[in-house]
């Protein structure tokens, strides 16, 4: 194998790798794909997993009965039936940047419409509500962590319009008690505009009132709300988060960097 | 005049009087409080988030970005060794280096962002490793993320495209090919100093052509060449410089919206701690 880096440098303070080591793993090639555009979806990247490509809901069950989800599907995007209840992806999934567009209905019916949301892990809820000139409590705004945050800011798009949410989710981690060792954390881009940053959860999403964590596994469905508005979705996709040079997993290196330097 | 200025304080306390009390009724005020926290679940009071328009176009700048190149000219920018003006070529709506001019930076310092920059390796690149379409955006002045042609060209992991030179490989290659369009954008949180002493690292998150590279990484200090990087002090805002390393790459639509805080909040926080004070804190982020 050729020599790309050093093998005579210092050691990265506190980790295995020298500075620019030439037996460091290289990242993974992927294909980064298209954005999308408000005519059309984009291309999700080579390694994505596609959970909604347009076309049917074969990866989507109704959560009420476990039987074929029964939302509309035309025209490259799903929406909400109501009285069919929510959906959830069969796949069950934790860490990881997820892309979803949606649409609120163009017709405008007043306050609370287009209400919707995201429930990472069948559990944790991103707002799905048409906020443009219309406002509602803070942290029921549109792309609020329902309940505990509202967004850094409002960034909708008029009713009718597609709109983006990347998520960049950490599940949360129980020891073997069940008790807490890491709430979740998310990171939302709406519309291509940060509107959390590493927020850690209180624990999963409830109405009126707070829940604390209740112990679950590192993945979960992802779950669209019916709430009884025709909220349109497309080009749903996920990529598993992982760590640094083949970790499986994403960690805080805050330790790392932080630990007195040898 | 004074009568003038009198009624539009006025009218200002009345409309925000009116706001607030539609506010008011938005929410609830019978809900429990948020742990640990001064605002009631769905509390009609918690201030409404600021309206900002996203772009028509994905990557275009939000109506509250700082526009630090929209294609034009290098008004707001300097040469990074003489502080005189910025000698790169610009054309075609994007600017590009002309080798031996050096570095440039930004006359505007900046702290805690979202930042956007879009940069292109040029069809013609020559040249492999290192030596191919080389360059960095330096956060701050001082924090690099490599700027490289690596399309199907090898270098050190820690000196690849996205990398956080010298430090940490992006989590994959998304490079695009050259003569295409790559994006980056990126979560900054400057490093927090008291005095001497380092009390949060800098961290940093990338997005490179829509693909998560680092996240919440906190960078290990200064960027160097060969040598492992520490901390030395220095204020929470600094400018962003763009490296000339002798080879011709492209750069456009480049853009900055300051990262505050929740509910009108300065700074953004990690509220790991006051939301789970009882977390062990080596699970938890830093301080």
């Amino acid at each position: 194998m050729a020599k790309y880096g050093y093998d005579d440098t210092p050691f990265l303070p506190n980790t295995k790798w020298r500075v620019h080591d030439s037996n460091r793993p290289q990242p993974p090639v992927i294909w980064p794909g298209w954005f999308s555009t408000q005519e059309a979806p984009g291309e999700p990247p080579s390694d994505a997993i596609i959970l909604f490509d347009g076309k049917d809901l074969s990866k989507w069950i109704s959560v009420k009965d476990g039987g074929p989800a029964r939302w509309k599907v035309e025209n490259g995007y799903m929406e909400v039936v109501p009285g069919t209840g929510d959906i959830q992806t069969v796949e069950e999934f934790g860490d990881c940047q997820l892309h979803i567009e949606w649409a609120a209905p163009a017709e405008v019916r007043g306050e609370g419409q287009g209400n919707s949301g995201v429930f990472l892990m069948g559990r944790y809820e991103i707002q799905v509500l048409d906020c443009y000139e219309n406002p509602t409590y803070a942290d029921g705004t549109t792309a609020a962590i329902y309940g505990q945050y509202p967004p850094l800011v409002n960034a909708c798009r008029k009713p009718g319009e597609w709109q983006v949410y990347d998520i960049i989710w950490l599940a949360p981690r129980f020891d073997e008690n069940g008790n807490l060792i890491r709430p979740a954390y998310v990171t939302v881009f709406h519309n291509g505009v940060v509107v959390h940053y590493h927020t850690p959860l209180f624990g999963p999403t409830t109405h009126r009132a707070t829940l604390p964590y209740q112990p679950h596994p590192p993945v979960g469905p992802l779950r669209l709300q019916n709430h009884g508005d025709p909220v349109r979705y497309r080009n749903i996709w996920y990529r598993p988060l992982r760590g640094y040079d083949g970790e499986p997993e994403w960690r805080d290196w805050t330790p790392i960097v932080m630990a007195p330097r040898g | 005049m004074r009568v003038i200025a009198a009624g539009l304080v006025l009218v200002a306390a009345l409309t925000v009087g009116f706001f607030v009390g539609v506010m008011a009724q938005l929410g609830y005020e019978d809900t429990p409080f948020l742990p640990g926290q001064r605002w009631r679940v769905h509390d009609g009071k918690r201030p409404q988030p600021p309206v900002v328009t996203p772009a028509p176009i994905p990557s275009d700048p939000p109506s509250d970005a700082i526009i630090l190149f929209d294609g034009k000219d290098l008004s707001k920018w300097r040469s990074a060794w003489t502080g005189g003006p910025a000698r790169w070529k610009v054309e075609n709506g994007y600017m590009e280096i002309v080798p031996g001019t050096g570095d440039i930076q930004t006359v505007e310092e900046f702290g805690d962002c979202q930042l956007h920059i879009e940069w292109m390796i040029p069809e013609d690149v020559k040249g492999s490793g290192q030596g191919r379409g080389n360059s960095g955006i330096f956060l701050m002045g001082r924090y690099e993320i490599q700027v490289l042609d690596s399309y199907e060209n090898r270098t050190y992991a820690d000196g690849m495209a996205a990398a956080i030179y010298g430090q940490y490989p992006p989590l994959v290659n998304a490079c695009r090919k050259p003569g295409e369009w790559q994006t980056y954008d990126i979560i900054w949180i400057a490093p927090r100093f008291e005095g001497e002493k380092l009390v949060r690292p800098g961290y940093l998150t990338l997005i490179h052509n829509g693909i998560v590279v680092h996240y919440h990484t906190p960078v290990m200090g200064l960027t160097r060449h060969r040598r492992f990087p520490t901390y030395r002090p220095h204020p929470p805002v600094g400018p962003l410089r763009i490296q000339d390393h002798g080879f011709r790459v492209r750069f456009r639509n480049i853009w900055y919206r300051p990262l505050k805080g929740y509910d009108g909040e300065p700074e953004w926080r990690d509220l790991t701690l006051a939301v789970f004070p009882d977390l062990p804190r080596h699970q938890s982020s830093a301080k």
